[in-house]
């Protein structure tokens, strides 16, 4: 076999002169070409999740629903809560600056591959807490509307179409679209989530099992 | 950045280039991919080339730096035709430099190189380029040790491959 492989070898390095070469313009066209590497989609993927759910709560029919939380009177708490999940997300934005500017390709491939793995955790734990955050809001409306005493109140728009039904029954209506829409919203998201990841890192997982593999 | 480096930069890889194209041409499958990877290397290099501090050889932290974007950092283009039509030159057996048995051997050998994972495509590259196992070590980040006992065992893979 080793005869084989240099065989290999040999035809390997004799095949150096068939090579295609490119010309100085065309390698000094691409040094200014932009990266379309897994860390940079990686880096653009989580801006957007640590942005984009903030800007949502200035969209228009979040306002509405923050009116809606003050008829509910949860408010207090959603906004201690809101507090909360500023101070966390700031430490996840700090956190997975520091591991992102570790990536270096300079490293050796398995702690380039773990290092891009573990700034990719970060983000993970970060959308874990965002999503069981959005079921805390939820929890946190649904104790709210089961404590109010006046539910037809929280729609004012309804309020004439909804005197004849019972309060008790708007009160399990309302909690249960509650629960529901919370539930699928956050599922949702989930599934974006996951399914955007495991594309993009495929491969990266695939090689650096292969790579894990061989630590005996 | 400077002209001045920038200069540097482009002749020096202008002159090694052959090093990326032979990593291209084992990780891609046509030739747009090829290109594809042969741009996001140099974006790589190019990135990395203000650490470069001269302390090793160019070609040698060209290898580590090409492997690298070629196993993690590289997405595959989406337009990817597994072409069987396309074959690189390194991969095409001249006839007449070989009796009939080295050139089967040599293109059944090829073949399965191409079938190889990532990782051990890259150790059969290093191993090809004649870099000993210290450095194919380092370039992976794993032991000499395992390095020569993957190696063993891909030379095993090919060896059932070649005498089924």
């Amino acid at each position: 076999m080793t005869d084989e492989l240099e065989l290999l070898k040999r035809d390997w390095q004799k095949k150096e002169a068939e090579l295609p070469t490119l010309s100085y313009a065309e390698i000094h066209k691409m040094i200014w070409k932009k990266s379309s590497s897994i860390v940079k989609w990686i880096l653009i993927i989580s801006i957007l999740e640590f942005t984009l759910p903030q800007l949502l709560l200035f969209a228009p029919p979040m306002e509405e629903a923050m009116q809606i939380y003050d008829y509910i009177g949860v408010s207090n708490y959603l906004f201690a809560l809101s507090l909360i999940i500023y101070a966390v997300a700031l430490y996840f934005i700090v956190q997975f600056y520091r591991r992102y500017t570790e990536i270096s390709v300079l490293d050796n491939s398995k702690n380039l591959m773990k290092k891009i793995l573990r700034t990719r955790k970060t983000v993970k734990h970060y959308v874990l807490f965002s999503l069981s955050m959005i079921l805390v809001t939820i929890i946190i409306m649904l104790v709210g509307v089961y404590l109010n005493e006046d539910i037809a109140h929280i729609v004012p728009e309804l309020k004439g179409k909804l005197e004849n039904i019972s309060s008790d029954k708007l009160k399990i209506t309302l909690m249960l679209t509650i629960g529901v829409v919370g539930i699928l919203l956050t599922a949702v998201m989930a599934c974006i989530y996951f399914l955007l990841y495991g594309l993009l890192l495929r491969k990266l997982n695939k090689n650096y099992a292969e790579l894990k593999q061989l630590e005996f | 950045m400077n002209k001045e480096l920038e200069h540097k930069f482009v002749t020096e890889l202008q002159d090694n280039q052959n090093i990326v194209h032979k990593v291209c041409t084992l990780y891609t499958n046509d030739r747009d991919s090829h290109n594809d990877l042969f741009q996001e290397i140099t974006i790589q290099l190019w990135k990395a080339y203000p650490k470069f501090r001269g302390e090793a050889k160019f070609s040698t932290w060209m290898y580590r730096v090409a492997l690298n974007t070629a196993i993690t950092l590289y997405r595959k283009s989406k337009k990817r035709i597994d072409t069987q039509d396309y074959e690189s030159v390194i991969f095409k057996i001249k006839a007449n430099e070989y009796d009939d048995t080295e050139e089967q051997q040599l293109k059944l050998m090829y073949k399965a190189v191409r079938q190889l994972g990532d990782v051990d495509k890259a150790l059969v590259f290093l191993y090809l380029e004649d870099k000993n196992y210290t450095e194919i070590s380092e370039t992976l980040g794993i032991t000499e040790v395992n390095a020569r006992v993957k190696m063993n065992r891909i030379k095993t893979k090919l060896r059932t491959i070649l005498n089924p």
